[in-house]
């Protein structure tokens, strides 16, 4: 019997083009929590895939309770008792609550291979009450709060005995009260003897639940220690692998007058009472946890859903964006969060994409200069420096980072002041990411206004001139540049403090 | 930032050139043509053709905006339901004291109607898809014109709307004039237009298309809409041919034009294809009947082939993409 | 307590509802686009989520309205003649909806049932033709094992090469039409030619009910016990619900959709061998366009057209009530020719609604978001 219960060594896994672990290693303790961090892209969830057989890695071992083991697939992992809560819940959520928690191991007679629903039912409710879920199992999956399909999700695990669970950014979309709530269900696991790899960027997290804490930068293994034998700062520079301003060329952009305003901006369900201004050059972050309206606030902006509450100046003048089309004439463009999705038409030529969104700028009575058109694409593609052989490329054929700046070049083509950039380095590697944070320090010195979504901490940090924190729909907080910490950050995003009062007085 | 030169030219590839549907088409419709000749002697005569031409033309002005619609990466498969009710209203109009070309103008209007419907519906409801909105509308049509006409003809027209369907100008039938006017403009709204790029883009990629200020509900219902129009169009050119009108008539025409189509390289998944294959679709599938027709091949048996024509079509790409996986 | 009955409806209790509410977080937009929220009825839950909780009671309260609206104009239609004519109608319509309801819980469409009935039937009608000594379970056996090759057929084209279901159904449609025509040489075979205990498969009776309401019955318990109390029946559920975590739960998307069209096969080549002895005439037309009330007798018994829902109970009223509808229009003097146009109407007034009903429900759940 070996000491720990899962153990993994020099684990390296390649992608066509990307290195995505790097010579890993992993130590797991029966009845331990053990905290997995690192920046997105620092090689997290590959990592788990490997654990949990989606992925078969290229190099190195995995042991369980010291013997070896390589897993074929998800069931493999499954029937060796390990088990994983994945960071977007994959349910169905037409079955009811039993049904997702036993689907792939249902109950069934002997012989007549019925399914034994009272024995299911009853079973999920059982377990359902030891994690303190109050809905019944007979609810329909659908029906329920992320927060709870969550803990149906932990149910599934329990079902299968698993013995090691994992949670991949569990408390990524929750509240306070719902990541207390979740907290507590790991505790309790603990101490019934299971051991949790719980994978988060935060802090709060890893001090609340884990007594260890594994390190990954840049898809390589950093170091692993105990919870109390390393400080906070410590951590950030394992983390961070570098000073932050490094990473960050932000030059300092001259502040003009106010290009937008928004007051009182309110969409039910998703938002309520945003205020806030932007002035030339600046770039304005806007930070909070996923789903906390971020992203919903800047659409609403961009004309992609009416809000149904508030006004929008723009250059003084109201404007209440119908479409994007109606938002980009006005001069306000916007870079969406999933790329591949909304971004790009993956399977164009990259020269194609770029001109999409101002394909009348190069016709004349609908008619299409493709010969100005491929002049147009291939000097944005240059000014952001695409790494291609021609503008003939597919954009599908680029990297992350290369296919953001082809979304950059996109933007340039139309007239505006107004960039709303929502997670423009999700999924970029660290070379483009700094590439990219370039980019956006030039667009502000030359004039345009910028919005800044990120869940990156310290990107906000080292790009923006100020911050305005989301929590469940609402600012919380607004900070300039000064006064930006990451505690100050994380304490506006987290707590369940009053939304912020005087907001007028930073707007 | 340094500045990194991208080359100007795209690159040729001769293997990429000729692997496209299009040449396949064209081999098929050889392979097709000799085999007509061989079957029948009567196959190899321009009269002949020329008169086959004009006999399975009139679907054919539907398969043009049928074209945008696949590519769109909806489906429609109520045209030929349009067909029968801007017909019947044209042939019940008339037949009640309405003057001919009013009765004509009524037609395209209805026609235009009955697709903007499609078309609103499509959009305003997106949870729905086009398939079961227009299988809804395409038995709403046909009912329309059942409960116009219950079940006799109404025709009688005057002799000069014969012209459409049966006459000749300078010895070219004066359908097929119609049709290559509509398929260079469909042609060159499809691929040299702002309007065809924006097409084609939300065919591949819907979400992206919007973010980059395409207003795509507008271009769907204005490609439904088209689609509409086109039908009557049809309805025009069919109904002179016929002499009469029914309920029933064009019945099944949604198979037909949507295998055209197909068969043209238009993906149904969205987003490829080009106008030039389902013109030749139209032609390869036109005289293939034609042909079967000559010896005495009889319609059932027609129907078998049209239908595994059109299942062959859809499964070679899908089988080439199954093999690189 | 089967969980049939919370198939397409929402089946919360009052007590958590609270919970929910109070517990509700803030929303993952991008995270679950397949996720659709139904309500946890809410307390003051609006119009259109009680819609979806009482739609079959609904539709039960519709249908006897209708009958009694139908019996003050015309008092022959509550006969037991005319009630028995309903029902044999139904119960063919409603054979041919269990299938359909299948198909469409997988995100599916099958356009080509009506031709699958009339090639099956025409089969059967031409052997005991031939054979008038043959049993009639020959002929049914007969019947439904062409339904099974064209089921399966079509079920290998959506599963294993990936055409679209609206696309691959359109086209074996007509193959399978012109196989009909080609079969029969275009000509009927008609009453004298069936042997009466052909004929006899229709207007037989078991304990004093016609057998074809036995079979219906029996094939809607069987198709009940199957997609509430066995894996396989549920997973047609899993795989029309969430495709992608269908396939990482290890189930068999590709076997379960061969399954359902071959399903849906076999019971159109039942139903055409039914339809034949019934009518006591097989022509090539027969059933054409009958999809299209399959269709809407489903969509009308709430079975949703984007995948995932569907209850047995439900495409049975469906199948009721456009039953009761064919059959009560010609007797208040609604011309047939209206039929169609009915017809359509219906479907797409059904799907309509059933859009508008999701989006309160929707609009619901985001109201106990408190933001």
């Amino acid at each position: 019997m070996s000491e720990f219960i899962l153990e993994l060594k020099g684990i390296t896994k390649t992608f066509p083009g990307v290195k995505a672990l790097d010579d890993v290693y992993f130590k797991l303790k029966p009845g331990e929590i053990h905290a997995l961090m690192g920046e997105n892209g620092a090689g997290k969830s590959t990592f788990i895939k490997v654990i949990t057989g989606v992925h078969a890695p290229d190099e190195g071992d995995m042991y369980l309770d010291g013997q070896k083991v390589s897993f074929r697939n998800p069931k493999d992992a499954q029937k060796a008792g390990i088990a994983a809560i994945y960071q977007h819940v994959t349910c169905y959520p037409d079955l009811t609550v039993t049904e997702n928690i036993f689907m792939g191991h249902e109950k069934i007679a002997k012989g007549t291979k019925r399914l034994l629903w009272r024995e299911m039912h009853e079973e999920a409710g059982k377990l359902l009450k030891e994690l303190g879920a109050s809905f019944s199992p007979k609810t329909l999956m659908g029906a329920l709060s992320v927060a709870e399909q969550q803990i149906v999700e932990i149910a599934k695990a329990l079902s299968v005995n698993a013995r090691i669970i994992i949670m991949d950014e569990p408390t990524a979309a929750l509240t306070n009260n719902e990541s207390e709530e979740l907290y507590r269900i790991a505790e309790k696991l603990r101490d019934q003897g299971a051991s949790i790899i719980f994978i988060s960027h935060r802090f709060e997290d890893m001090y609340r639940l884990a007594s260890k804490v594994t390190v990954f930068r840049d898809s390589k293994y950093i170091g692993t220690w105990g919870v109390n034998e390393i400080s906070n700062a410590d951590l950030i520079v394992a983390m961070v692998g570098r000073e932050i301003t490094q990473l960050f060329p932000k030059k300092e952009a001259q502040i003009g007058e106010e290009l937008l305003r928004v007051e009182g901006l309110g969409k039910t369900g998703y938002f309520a009472d945003v205020s806030f201004t932007l002035r030339k050059g600046e770039i304005l972050g806007l930070t909070g946890l996923v789903g906390a309206g971020r992203t919903e606030v800047c659409q609403a902006i961009f004309g992609v859903e009416r809000p149904d509450k508030g006004k929008i100046f723009y250059k003084g003048r109201e404007l209440a964006a119908k479409s994007p089309l109606h938002a980009m004439k006005q001069g306000i463009g916007y870079l969406p969060e999933d790329r591949q999705k909304q971004g790009l038409v993956l399977s164009w030529e990259i020269g194609r994409n770029i001109t999409l969104s101002s394909l009348e700028k190069m016709s004349r009575r609908g008619h299409l200069n493709t010969r100005k058109e491929q002049d147009l694409a291939k000097r944005l593609a240059e000014k952001v420096s695409v790494k291609a052989k021609s503008v003939f490329d597919l954009a599908s054929s680029l990297s992350g980072g290369n296919q953001q700046k082809v979304v950059f070049a996109k933007l340039l083509t139309a007239d505006l002041d107004i960039l709303i950039l929502d997670e423009p380095t999700k999924g970029v590697d660290v070379g483009a990411k700094s590439a990219i944070y370039e980019i956006i320090s030039d667009l502000a010195c030359s004039g345009y206004g910028i919005i800044l979504v990120s869940s990156e901490m310290p990107e906000i940090i080292g790009m923006c001139d100020r911050v305005a924190v989301m929590r469940e729909g609402r600012i919380t907080a607004f900070m300039d540049r000064e006064g930006i910490t990451q505690e100050a950050i994380l304490r506006a995003s987290m707590a369940d403090a009053a939304p912020q009062q005087d907001q007028q007085r930073w707007a | 930032m340094e500045p990194r030169l991208l080359q100007n030219k795209r690159d040729f590839s001769v293997k990429g050139f000729l692997l496209q549907w299009e040449w396949m088409l064209v081999v098929l419709f050889l392979a097709m043509t000799v085999m007509n000749i061989n079957l029948s002697e009567y196959y190899w005569n321009f009269d002949n053709l020329r008169d086959a031409t004009m006999s399975f033309l009139d679907k054919a002005f539907i398969v043009l905006p049928m074209v945008f619609i696949i590519i769109v990466g909806d489906i429609d498969i109520s045209v030929g339901s349009i067909v029968a009710l801007s017909s019947v209203i044209m042939a019940d109009l008339y037949n009640h004291g309405v003057p001919m070309p009013i009765a004509m103008l009524i037609c395209l209007a209805v026609g235009t109607l009955c697709g903007y419907i499609n078309g609103l519906l499509v959009v305003k409801f997106k949870e729905l898809s086009a398939v079961i909105v227009t299988l809804s509308t395409m038995i709403i049509y046909r009912g329309i014109a059942y409960i116009l006409l219950k079940d006799q003809a109404a025709g009688k027209f005057p002799d000069w709307f014969n012209f459409l369907g049966w006459e000749y100008v300078g010895g070219i039938p004066f359908i097929l004039i119609a049709f290559v006017v509509f398929a260079i403009l469909f042609w060159y709204l499809l691929h040299k237009t702002t309007f065809g790029r924006k097409v084609y883009a939300m065919g591949s990629n819907l979400t992206a298309s919007r973010f980059s200020g395409i207003q795509t509900d507008r271009i769907k219902i204005i490609v439904f809409t088209l689609t509409g129009l086109m039908s009557a169009v049809c309805a025009l050119f069919l109904t002179s041919r016929m002499g009469s009108t029914r309920p029933n008539i064009a019945n099944g025409y949604e198979l037909d034009v949507i295998a055209m189509v197909v068969l043209g390289g238009i993906s149904t998944s969205g987003g490829k294809g080009r106008m030039i294959g389902a013109i030749l679709a139209i032609f390869l599938i036109g005289y293939l009947r034609y042909g079967l027709g000559l010896v005495n091949v009889s319609a059932q048996t027609l129907l078998i082939i049209i239908g595994l024509l059109l299942i062959v079509a859809v499964s070679i790409p899908k089988l080439k993409l199954g093999k690189k996986r | 307590m089967s969980m049939n009955n919370k198939g397409g409806s929402p089946a919360p209790t009052a007590t958590n509802a609270a919970a929910t509410a109070g517990a509700s977080g803030a929303p993952g937009p991008a995270g679950r686009p397949t996720a659709t929220p139904a309500p946890a009825a809410a307390p003051k839950a609006s119009l259109s989520a009680n819609i979806a909780k009482f739609r079959e009671l609904g539709l039960l309260a519709f249908i006897v309205i209708l009958a009694i609206g139908v019996q003050l104009r015309n008092p022959s239609f509550l006969t037991w003649e005319n009630l028995n004519d309903i029902a044999t109608n139904t119960a063919i319509l409603s054979i041919l909806a269990v299938g359909m309801m299948l198909v469409i819980i997988t995100r599916g469409i099958d356009l080509s049932i009506g031709a699958t009935l009339a090639l099956a039937g025409m089969s059967a009608a031409l052997t005991v033709k031939e054979y008038p000594g043959l049993s009639p379970l020959v002929a049914v056996l007969l019947g439904v094992g062409i339904g099974i090759v064209c089921g399966a057929v079509l079920g290998f084209l959506v599963a294993k090469i990936n055409i679209l279901p609206i696309i691959a159904t359109l086209g074996m449609m007509n193959v399978f039409r012109g196989l009909t025509y080609e079969l029969s040489g275009g000509k009927w075979v008609s009453a004298h030619q069936m042997p009466d205990s052909f004929k006899a498969i229709a207007t037989g009776k078991v304990l004093g009910l016609n057998n074809l309401i036995v079979i219906a019955v029996v094939i809607y318990i069987v198709a009940y016990y199957f997609v509430n109390h066995t894996r396989t029946g549920r997973q047609i559920y899993a795989v029309g619900s969430n495709p992608d975590s269908a396939e990482v739960s290890g189930i068999k998307s590709g076997r379960i959709l061969w399954l359902v069209y071959t399903i849906m096969g076999g019971l159109a080549g039942l139903a055409g061998v039914l339809w034949v002895a019934k009518f006591a005439s097989a022509q090539g037309d027969t059933a054409s366009g009958y999809e299209l009330s399959v269709i809407a007798a489903c969509v009308l018994g709430g079975v949703s057209i984007a995948g995932g829902s569907g209850k047995i109970s439900g495409i049975i009223l469906g199948s009721v009530l456009l039953g009761i509808l064919n059959n009560a229009l010609p007797m208040i003097n609604v011309s047939p020719f209206w039929q169609n146009f009915i017809q359509g109407m219906i479907i797409l007034i059904a799907v309509l609604i059933n859009a508008v009903v999701k989006r309160g429900i929707d609009r619901n759940n985001l109201m106990r978001r408190r933001i």
